[in-house]
């Protein structure tokens, strides 16, 4: 008999059901996409800053004062300390080796640069007017790199450095190639695909085929980028590098982070030593790696950190808002629904059912309402937030239970509340004034 | 005219005829209007907000001297050019700073020898803007006389020197000290570098009046900043005037996702407050039915009667988005303050805004009570309708 009530009035009033659980549908199709964006908003965005490159920066503990201005290092070559590349595949053994999206060693040497006077195919070389250096840099470019457990992970300076912008293509690894800086060609009058011959003080030269111009910061416009193995071999030092950019993946750092780990007590660093802070990060980086220094890049880290929380805040504030319009839409259309079977609820009472009963009667029909609306809404609401997603991360946000759960519970609870306050004073109406039509 | 006196007074007695009908209304219409000019506000300041924000990374732009094909040597601008750059962009103040960089042979007492390091002279505005930092030592005292330094984190540790130690420089018979005030660490080349006055870095290289670098952090969206750039190379044609594109391209990326990403959200949580409350207001309009019934049986026009009807939707709706408006403006700024810290400030547009779209909303509505003027009103009296 119960069923068959509930089925009746569904099959009754099915425009008027359809309204309320269209309005119930439509609210928690918002608070989904809302909720499902925001959950994945924070990954997302602190991949998306990961566009301003390195945050860690590594450099040997023994060196010397780096003599740099505007990018050039005014040492002399043999001055100063390096470090070893064969340690660099234990950066993908640490705790946070997830976290560590791109990294790259550079090795940099202070050049003079012939270049072809008349045609790239011509061989002849003629010396710059002014003994003019610039600087070669030995880095990666899309290297592949053998980790310990077997698998090649494809890294360099392509990933560290984001905003370079190359035209033509970036060198291939130790094929004799390089790219140059936009400044440095217009000056050269280099173009993609010239030869280029670049000796140092203390070496022999060597040649390199242009495959590349670059735009980078200003003060790396006017050097030579070619694979780390060949300026290695140029300057005498195989196997090493002098600087390492290190994108890594980190959480905003607050106070806690902030502390030195070496006052910390042991449950202490093992909180610090297990939340992807930049700092903590670092400090793994530097056990791996023996003899290194390992700084915090100060400009990229904090700002990152400081807008990733602020960004997060607000949307999440702007979620609870939907969630609090959605609770409003759905407990204003169910609360509605209520009012307008005043009626019913009076003939129910009045053949002899209890306050109890059409309660439960009501409350039942509100719930398979809600269940049905709910997810309706949640798959309308999936589907909103990867259009969302998909427009503007290019990425569709992850299947989340949470969020599922979120919603199937937020639709019972939003639908009883609503259906609750009537529902209370439907079960004080006394029948007769009401069937009486007043 | 007594039409029109009649019909204010039918309008307010449906208003006052019943308190908690009127009360429920105005919660809805305000509680909708709170919403929409809350988030509208938040979200206008919120983006301004961010470009601000976005200047932690510090200088976004340079201005160096134009390659003259003499490679990296060290070259120099006049510090005229200094002078030309505007120091306010879209009514706030620009930091800038001007650097002048050498290399000297720099001592401390605990030092044996002289060691070579980067000096960065630098004079402007804003220069914790420029290069963020972390200061790890700050000294508290500040003595007369002798000019203050601040050093790089590595060149301490190498020479050995911490706050209030006196620092000497040379650099080729020119000789100069300082007070070490304060020691950061940046995390980049400045963390090898000693910073002093310009006018003392420019004793100390011989080079008076001359200067290396300008770096200058403009707030923005990335088209401001774009356009200010533009402008500055138009001011300034013999030097070079570029964007450090690792920012400004990296600023411009995150801006305009998460401006997106708030838009898409706030749009979406307005167009389901307008739903919600025209769906409250459907329904309470539906009630009225009756009296739609009673006033066509003892005459009134149909267009009189929904006009009435009308009236009354445009009148909550007006009540509710100017309460609810000026709550959610002052709901913003108390949102704003928490999350960016500084109370947001309120946006004039958005309060008509707010008023309006509330008062369309509870227009439309009502707006179903049209269908009623086909009922007659016969059928409502028997209770059939």
């Amino acid at each position: 008999m119960f069923l068959r009530l509930v089925a009746d009035s569904f099959s009754r009033r099915p425009r008027h059901k359809l309204l309320t659980g269209a309005a119930l549908a439509l609210g928690m199709a918002v608070a989904t996409a809302a909720l499902s964006v925001s959950l994945d908003v924070g990954d997302r965005l602190a991949r998306e800053f990961r566009s301003l490159g390195a945050n860690l920066l590594v450099t040997p503990q023994a060196d010397s004062l780096p003599l740099e201005i505007g990018g050039v290092d005014y040492r002399p070559v043999n001055a100063g300390a390096y470090l070893p590349d064969a340690d660099l595949s234990k950066l993908k053994t640490i705790f946070w080796h997830n976290n560590i999206i791109a990294f790259s060693p550079v090795l940099e040497v202070r050049v003079t640069s012939w270049t072809p006077q008349y045609s790239p195919a011509s061989a002849t070389f003629v010396k710059p007017a002014a003994n003019g250096d610039s600087v070669l840099i030995g880095a990666w470019s899309n290297h592949s790199v053998t980790l310990p457990d077997g698998r090649d992970f494809l890294t360099g300076l392509d990933e560290t450095n984001p905003w370079w912008r190359v035209d033509g293509s970036w060198f291939q690894d130790g094929a004799g190639e390089c790219i140059v800086g936009k400044a440095f060609a217009d000056r050269n009058a280099v173009i993609i695909g010239s030869p280029l011959y670049l000796a140092t003080s203390s070496s022999d030269g060597l040649s390199l085929r242009v495959t590349g111009i670059f735009t980078g910061d200003g003060s790396d416009d006017n050097a030579v980028v070619t694979s780390l193995s060949i300026v290695q071999q140029c300057v005498g030092r195989p196997g090493q590098y002098r600087k390492l950019y290190v994108s890594a993946l980190t959480k905003p750092e607050d106070d806690f982070a902030r502390r030195d780990p070496a006052t910390m007590k042991p449950d202490e660093l093992e909180r610090w030593s297990c939340s992807p802070y930049v700092s903590s990060i670092a400090y793994s980086i530097k056990q791996v790696l023996p003899g290194s220094d390992v700084r915090v890049i100060r400009r990229v880290a904090e700002g990152e950190g400081a807008i990733l929380t602020r960004v997060r805040t607000l949307l999440w504030l702007v979620t609870f808002a939907s969630l609090l319009a959605a609770a409003l839409a759905v407990g204003a259309s169910s609360a509605a629904s209520v009012i307008e079977r005043r009626t019913e609820i009076g003939l129910m009472k009045a053949l002899g059912a209890g306050s109890g009963t059409v309660g439960f009667l009501l409350a039942a029909e509100q719930l398979l309402l809600a269940l049905v609306g709910g997810a309706v809404g949640y798959s309308l609401g999936i589907w909103l937030a990867r259009l969302v997603g998909q427009r503007i991360f290019g990425v569709a946000p992850e299947f989340s239970f949470l969020v599922l759960a979120v919603i199937i519970g937020l639709a019972a609870i939003v639908t009883m509340l609503g259906s609750a306050i009537p529902l209370r004073r439907a079960s004080r109406y006394e029948p007769a004034p009401i069937l009486r039509g007043e | 005219m007594p039409d029109r006196k009649m019909f204010w007074r039918i309008i307010r007695r449906l208003l006052s005829a019943n308190r908690g009908r009127l009360f429920v209304i105005l919660l809805a219409l305000g509680a909708g209007a709170t919403i929409t000019s809350a988030l509208l506000n938040l979200q206008v300041d919120a983006k301004r907000r961010l470009t601000t924000e976005f200047r932690v990374f510090g200088a976004n732009v340079m201005v160096a001297p134009r390659e003259s094909g003499r490679g990296v040597e060290i070259e120099t601008l006049d510090e005229a050019v200094f002078k030309k750059i505007p120091q306010v962009a879209a009514g706030r103040r620009v930091p800038s700073v001007a650097f002048l960089y050498l290399i000297a042979n720099a001592s401390s007492y605990h030092s044996k020898k002289a060691v070579p390091a980067v000096v960065a002279g630098n004079a402007g505005y804003g220069i914790t803007d420029i290069l963020p930092g972390n200061y790890v030592e700050i000294s508290s005292s500040m003595p007369h006389g002798e000019p203050n330094c601040i050093l790089g984190v590595k060149v301490a540790a190498e020479l050995d020197v911490h706050v209030n130690d006196r620092l000497f420089l040379e650099d080729t018979g020119r000789k100069e000290a300082c007070h070490v005030a304060m020691i950061g660490g940046y995390g980049g080349p400045e963390d090898n570098q000693i910073f002093i006055n310009l006018d003392i870095a420019q004793r100390l290289a011989g080079l008076p009046g001359r200067i290396s670098l300008i770096q200058v952090s403009v707030a923005g969206t990335p088209a401001e900043i774009e356009g200010y750039i533009t402008e500055l190379k138009g001011d300034l044609p013999d030097v070079d005037v570029r964007p450090i594109r690792q920012f400004t391209e990296g600023e411009a990326k995150i801006y305009n996702r998460i401006s997106g990403i708030l838009s898409a959200t706030v749009g979406l949580v307005l167009l389901l407050t307008a739903l919600c409350v025209m769906a409250a207001m459907t329904n309470v309009a539906m009630e009225r039915r009756n009296d739609v019934g009673l006033m066509k049986a003892i005459g009134g026009a149909t267009r009189r009667v929904l006009r009435l009807f009308l009236a009354e939707a445009a009148i909550l709706g007006l009540t509710g988005g100017v309460l609810g408006g000026a709550v959610g403006i002052l709901l913003s700024m108390w949102l704003g303050k928490a999350v960016f810290g500084v109370a947001a400030r309120p946006r004039l547009i958005v309060y008509p805004v707010a008023v309006a779209l509330t008062i369309i909303v509870a227009i439309a509505g009502a707006f179903p009570l049209r269908r009623l003027a086909s009922i007659r009103p016969a059928a409502v009296f028997r209770g059939e309708a």
